[in-house]
């Protein structure tokens, strides 16, 4: 990007416009590999996904293969999966448990702690310069967790987890630490490839409620939504820190149809002892929670059933990029721990009718993101003098919608979530990331 | 097992087939028996000695028949975007080995599928493949299907959503 594409670019985003080049845009995506993905915390697991010591699970942190394990004394560390010796990939499992992780390629073996503990032959045929303690396998820079939530971060230097989630850990709080024993993964997660962009799908969860009336309008056509093309916007859009965002949808009264959600009435003091009043107030409206994690960890805590007999459910998930048009998408279905398995199993069978690879609601989204990057690829919609007008519009609350200094909750609160709010912040955050050495090289 | 229940077998799946691969949907649920078990659990990749690598604790789908009459349902509504555009979309059904079952005029029978879909105009299509593992029971020469479950070969899917029947 040049100086005055990056001038016209910040000019744009003032006005609530997003240029539509740079959502597929081959040097843009190589820039947010590089000064996003490499920089920021990105989500590897949950800490009840490795439960005893030597269990383990591989995952990619963008494009790096890492393997996360709980070694003897509990601890769970995150190592770069690729053998020292030549690169190899180590653990080529989903996940299980081992005593110790041994190369394939010419048989080296590391301990739960990353430690290389065996090297063939190794007296026979290593000198003195061979230090085997210099050896072990790549720890990923930066691991720290926030309820039961493991992410991972490339930059050594990089701001304290906490600290990068900011205002969002009050949510997290809510979502994930209202009940005792916290929070567990159910089995493993769905993984599939989509034809879509991490940009516009993680701002889909974040800062999209607008979407649900059309996208979601087949719900609507069989009576399981309400006819009223606001229903998604009641309640509060909430700012947060460093590009994060959520929704907290409510509905026309300003309350739930039912208190937390649903979840069982006997569990009510528990959330009362774990969290604050201003948390479960919040709570206790709360139909929808549906936000995001800058840069591409969503979640969607929601409620399905009948009158009298809802259940909440809960999924995280990471749009992992593969390309500027392709993602993986992981989704963790999450459950408390406390609740009693005959709720959980409904929770469940309530996530995969609506989320997930085969969810009804998820399967419109792929749909509308597969024709996003399908219509943005062209000489118009790419060109970077932008002469065609190929600006993506973000103008819904811009000059009509002022906060709403009564919200219990930290973050800018808008009374409505039909308004780009959150996504005109991440679009700032993203911007300020990308370009973060480049302006004392080209000064604007 | 005789020629002509594998032939008659046979039949009935390329009939499943034709059925779905036409969008004809509400004429293939009442090939599902009215107490069918519909799952899809996940392929995982795991360490070979622990032999299975399918986890059952995790599905992309688990249906009654309710659950499936509703997703029929819901495809044929006019905002169905996954529908609409109509898919165009193939099911290949082969290797088709029969037992024996519990009961009298009940079979299990293991099947392999290999599932391609065109959407719109988009020059890449989308393919599904994997084995299946039905109960089938035939009643007044009828065959119906008690219970499927469908294993997919990819531990990560290569279809944007799994919107089609199996
Ligand atoms: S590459 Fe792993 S032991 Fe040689
Ligand atoms: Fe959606």
């Amino acid at each position: 990007m040049n100086a005055k594409e990056l001038k016209q670019v910040k000019e744009q985003l003032k006005e609530g416009h997003f240029p539509q080049w740079m959502v597929t845009d081959p040097d843009i995506y190589k820039l947010e590999q590089d000064k996003i993905f490499a920089k920021t915390w990105l989500f590897i697991g949950h800490e009840s996904e490795v439960k005893e010591p030597g269990d383990y699970v591989t995952r990619m942190m963008a494009e790096d293969p890492v393997l996360m394990m709980k070694n003897k004394q509990g601890e769970i560390n995150v190592f770069l999966n690729s053998c020292s010796h030549r690169g190899t990939r180590l653990c080529t499992e989903d996940y299980g448990n081992k005593k110790a992780h041994t190369c394939p390629y010419h048989g080296w073996t590391y301990s739960l702690d990353g430690d290389l503990i065996g090297v063939v032959a190794g007296n026979k045929v290593f000198g003195e310069k061979m230090d085997k303690g210099d050896w072990g396998l790549r720890p990923i820079p930066r691991v720290e967790s926030y309820q039961g939530m493991i992410f991972g971060n490339l930059d050594p230097e990089a701001e304290p987890l906490e600290d990068y989630l900011g205002n969002m850990k009050w949510y997290f709080d809510i979502m994930l630490g209202r009940s005792d024993g916290g929070m567990e993964v159910w089995g493993v997660p769905h993984r599939w490839v989509a034809k879509a962009n991490w940009k516009m799908t993680s701002e889909n969860f974040a800062a999209d409620p607008y979407h649900v009336q059309t996208t979601h309008r087949s719900a609507v056509e069989l009576e399981l939504t309400p006819k009223d093309p606001m229903y998604a916007s009641y309640g509060h859009q909430v700012v947060l820190d460093n590009g994060h965002g959520i929704n907290v949808i409510t509905s026309e009264t300003g309350r739930s149809r039912l208190k937390y959600q649903g979840m069982p009435e006997d569990m009510w003091p528990m959330f009362e002892r774990n969290l604050t009043e201003n948390q479960q107030e919040v709570f206790s409206r709360v139909t929808n929670f549906v936000g995001g994690v800058f840069p591409n960890l969503s979640f969607i805590s929601t409620q399905s059933g009948s009158e009298g007999n809802g259940h909440n459910h809960l999924n995280f998930r990471v749009w992992r990029p593969l390309g500027p048009d392709k993602i993986e998408i992981l989704v963790w279905f999450m459950i408390d721990k406390a609740l009693p398995y005959e709720f959980k199993k409904k929770s469940y069978r309530g996530f995969l009718n609506t989320f997930g690879a085969a969810g009804t609601l998820e399967q419109d989204d792929t749909e509308n993101w597969a024709r996003i990057v399908e219509a943005s690829q062209g000489k118009m919609a790419r060109d970077r003098s932008l002469n065609y007008n190929n600006v993506i519009n973000y103008l819904m609350g811009f000059d009509n919608l002022e906060p709403d200094k009564e919200f219990p909750g930290p973050g800018t609160a808008y009374p409505s979530c039909y308004t780009d709010h959150i996504a005109r912040s991440m679009h700032r955050y993203w911007l300020s990331l990308i370009t973060a050495d480049m302006e004392e090289e080209e000064k604007v | 097992m005789n020629a002509q229940l594998q032939y008659e077998v046979e039949q009935f799946y390329y009939h499943e087939a034709y059925l779905l691969d036409h969008r004809r949907y509400e004429d293939w649920l009442n090939l599902l028996a009215d107490d069918i078990q519909y799952a899809m659990p996940l392929r995982v990749t795991v360490d070979n000695k622990e032999g299975s690598n399918i986890n059952e604790n995790m599905t992309y789908l688990d249906e009654r028949k309710p659950d499936l009459e509703l997703r029929v349902e819901r495809l044929f509504t006019k905002s169905a975007w996954v529908d609409n555009p109509a898919t165009r979309q193939r099911h290949y059904i082969h290797n088709v080995v029969i037992h024996e079952g519990e009961a009298p005029e009940e079979y299990h029978v293991h099947s392999c599928f290999l599932y391609k879909r065109s959407r719109s105009s988009e020059i890449e299509t989308e393919e599904l493949f994997g084995e299946r593992e039905d109960v089938l029971r035939k009643t007044e020469g009828k065959f119906t299907i008690v219970s499927r479950r469908i294993y997919p070969d990819q531990p990560v899917l290569t279809v944007k959503n799994l919107a089609m029947f199996l």
